[in-house]
């Protein structure tokens, strides 16, 4: 695979971009490409493609995509070229296999089969601001689930009762993130559970400050270095990422792409959404990635469906999936906030695609999270069941869409609730939902139930 | 405006200038807007009612999916390009100054998506918008906002760990003696009303459609 110094050279060397060519370039191509390879949406019922040659198409559109823009280095305001060559040799040389975490907690994470048979693997949380206050509890909540594979870290704004501002109050917050999550594992019955940094900030000292064996990042940890939105990267996670492939610890990308944005409609979020894991792998060495497409206006809670969304991210795993060894997760984002029966209908939808698509689970997690606002553990057991009733009753593309089709009559017309702070629907010292969100959690049971999916 | 022209004919030119800048149509756009000058129509009714107009269609387009960031960033071009035009034929002392933002991602912050947004979204509602890109200083914000002469200061932040440098902004502004000079607008994923109002901002937007009718109330 291209080496990260080669590609380091090319973030001096390559063509010079302005930031407003590059966008309108990425829309231009991007819309040539989807028209080119006939990426179209099938229409309001599809929620998951089952056209196979839509998905070759699909693929080649993302790779020359990926061949014909590069990768844009924000600060060096530069183009990194791949050639076809080095983008089908990564795609040939990144692992379908991940092991992390240590001694009984010791975890392979795996690429998946579209339909497969197999349990998905799970990362339940956090990826969610908390306070100081609350931090350690709510690891070793999070931790406590039997399914999880490996935990995310979280953000937070005072550390030591102080405001964190600045790189050395911020690298001390890095560290101290660390502490909580080791605690929090330990606390939990699973001290070599894999954790994966969150960054607390992206420059170069927050991301490398936490490589501590004894207190902090381990070797057999992760981190978070992620691609930005229309093919961008940053100079200080490629730093990171020439740092931590010697340390050893493995690397994940929010690899998703964001219709609305620059890349265009769903049609055009397929094919930035194929190239970003792509590019992710080659600039950073990233190599578990949450994929898919989002929308703008779903990530900022203006609704809470819109066509086509749930069919491109199909579209997008399923040729991952098929042309690659990429390790897909799907990041559940429901626009609803915890505590409500629409954030467990969201997480439904979500997490039944999941593994029809081919794709593990990670992080559910309100769009709108604010502090101690984002997400309960309650979520995380909800997405694990419901995917695991899927594999069951080994549900196909076809039956998925008919489940999907049942669960979005339920939310269309609604507008997202805005849902609880997490301590008033959880209870974090006895591990359970308090009783009212518990009611609403048989009650979505119930539903799902009804509408086909059979939930113990 | 030349008689030959009935009130019929010039609602006509109006819609059309309208129609074109919703398409997109840079060519149409730009000879509608030279009919209507010959036509002597009145340039500010254009302004006022065609430019408004595709601005408001166009940002309802966008709210339901049928166009995109691109679009917005096109449609506001056209629109610059348009009243250019139009202004040639207005007096100076009767031209309507836009009210002005700067906008900007705080320092140590490289996310855009939102903030791009919220520039497209002001832009098309008829503001003048200087966008200062990601991860910018609180000194070259106010030196910027000092330069243009804004009416407001638009601030984004996506990390908890840079909401701190919004407060930033507005507390160098006090210590300058230039807080009450501009507006300020904060905005971004974990940023709140409630810490808008704590960090003494004057305005929040949860998204770019409720940052534009903030800032519409806020230089009302």
């Amino acid at each position: 695979m291209i080496s990260l110094l080669d590609i380091a050279e090319r973030t001096h060397t390559g063509e010079k971009v302005d930031d407003k060519t590059w966008d309108m370039g990425l829309f231009q191509t991007i819309s040539e490409l989807v028209k080119r390879y006939d990426i179209k949406f099938p229409g309001d019922h599809t929620f998951i493609n089952t056209d196979d040659s839509l998905v070759e198409r699909a693929f080649a559109a993302g790779l020359e995509c990926l061949e014909r823009l590069g990768i844009f280095c924000l600060p060096t305001k530069r183009r990194v070229r791949l050639n076809r060559d080095e983008i089908l040799t990564a795609i040939r040389d990144a692992p379908r296999e991940i092991l992390m975490g240590e001694g009984r907690d010791q975890r392979v994470w795996k690429q998946r089969k579209i339909e497969g048979k197999e349990r998905l693997n799970v990362c339940p949380g956090l990826h969610t601001p908390y306070t100081e206050e609350l931090a350690p509890l709510v690891v070793k909540n999070f931790a406590q689930i039997p399914r999880a594979d490996f935990i995310e870290g979280f953000n937070f704004t005072k550390v030591d009762g102080r405001e964190i501002i600045g790189p050395p109050l911020e690298v001390y917050a890095s560290r101290r993130q660390l502490g909580w999550m080791r605690e929090g594992v330990r606390k939990a019955g699973r001290p070599g559970l894999a954790v994966v940094y969150y960054p607390i900030n992206t420059r170069a000292e927050d991301l490398i400050c936490v490589m501590d064996p004894d207190y902090g990042l381990r070797r057999t940890d992760g981190i978070l270095l992620s691609l930005l939105p229309d093919l961008k990267m940053e100079e200080d996670m490629l730093s990171a990422a020439i740092v931590y492939e010697e340390y050893g610890s493995f690397k994940l990308s929010g690899s998703f792409a964001l219709a609305g944005g620059f890349c265009g409609g769903v049609e055009g979020a397929i094919v930035e959404g194929i190239a970003k894991p792509l590019a992710a792998m080659i600039a950073y060495r990233d190599t578990i990635h949450y994929t898919g497409v989002e929308h703008i206006h779903m990530l900022n809670a203006r609704q809470i469906l819109l066509p086509g969304v749930n069919w491109a991210r199909s579209v997008v795993n399923q040729a991952l999936n098929r042309f690659t060894h990429t390790n897909c997760m799907r990041w559940i984002i429901p626009t609803s906030g915890p505590g409500t029966e629409l954030n467990l209908l969201e997480i439904a939808m979500q997490s039944l695609e999941a593994p029809i698509n081919g794709m593990n689970l990670y992080a559910p997690r309100h769009c709108r999270t604010t502090v101690n606002h984002g997400q309960t553990p309650l979520e995380a057991e909800w997405m694990i069941e419901v995917s695991d009733a899927v594999i069951d009753e080994g549900i196909d593309r076809q039956g998925g869409n008919e489940l999907l089709r049942r669960i979005a009559q339920r939310l269309e017309g609604k507008k997202p609730a805005q849902g609880y702070d997490l301590t008033d629907c959880y209870d974090l010292i006895y591990h359970k939902p308090r009783p009212e969100y518990e009611r609403i959690y048989f009650q979505v049971k119930k539903q799902l139930n009804e509408i086909g999916l059979k939930l113990s | 405006m030349d008689p030959a022209y009935t009130p019929q004919a010039e609602k006509e030119l109006l819609e059309s200038l309208k129609a074109a800048i919703v398409e997109i149509d840079a060519d149409r756009a730009k000879e509608a807007a030279q009919k209507i000058i010959a036509a002597g129509i009145d340039p500010r009714k254009a302004i006022n009612y065609s430019i408004k107009k595709a601005a408001d269609t166009v940002g309802q387009k966008f709210d339901c999916g049928d166009l995109f960031l691109a679009h917005l960033v096109m449609v506001g071009d056209l629109m610059d390009e348009v009243s250019a035009i139009l202004e040639k034929n207005i007096p100076s002392d009767q031209l309507v100054k836009k009210r002005v933002i700067v906008i900007a991602t705080v320092q140590g912050d490289v996310h855009s998506v939102g903030k791009n947004l919220v520039a497209v979204v002001l832009r098309a509602g008829g503001f003048e918008v200087h966008d200062m890109g990601v991860d910018v200083a609180s000194s070259l914000i106010i030196q910027k906002a000092r330069e243009v002469k804004a009416d407001m200061i638009a601030l984004s932040s996506l990390l908890t760990t840079t909401m701190p440098y919004q407060k930033e902004v507005i507390d160098d502004l006090a210590s300058m003696g230039l807080r009450g000079r501009f507006r300020i607008m904060i905005g971004g994923g974990p940023v709140t009303r409630e810490y808008a109002v704590k960090i003494g901002a004057d305005g929040y937007g949860k998204d770019a459609f409720e940052a534009a009718e903030e800032a519409k109330k806020l230089l009302a």
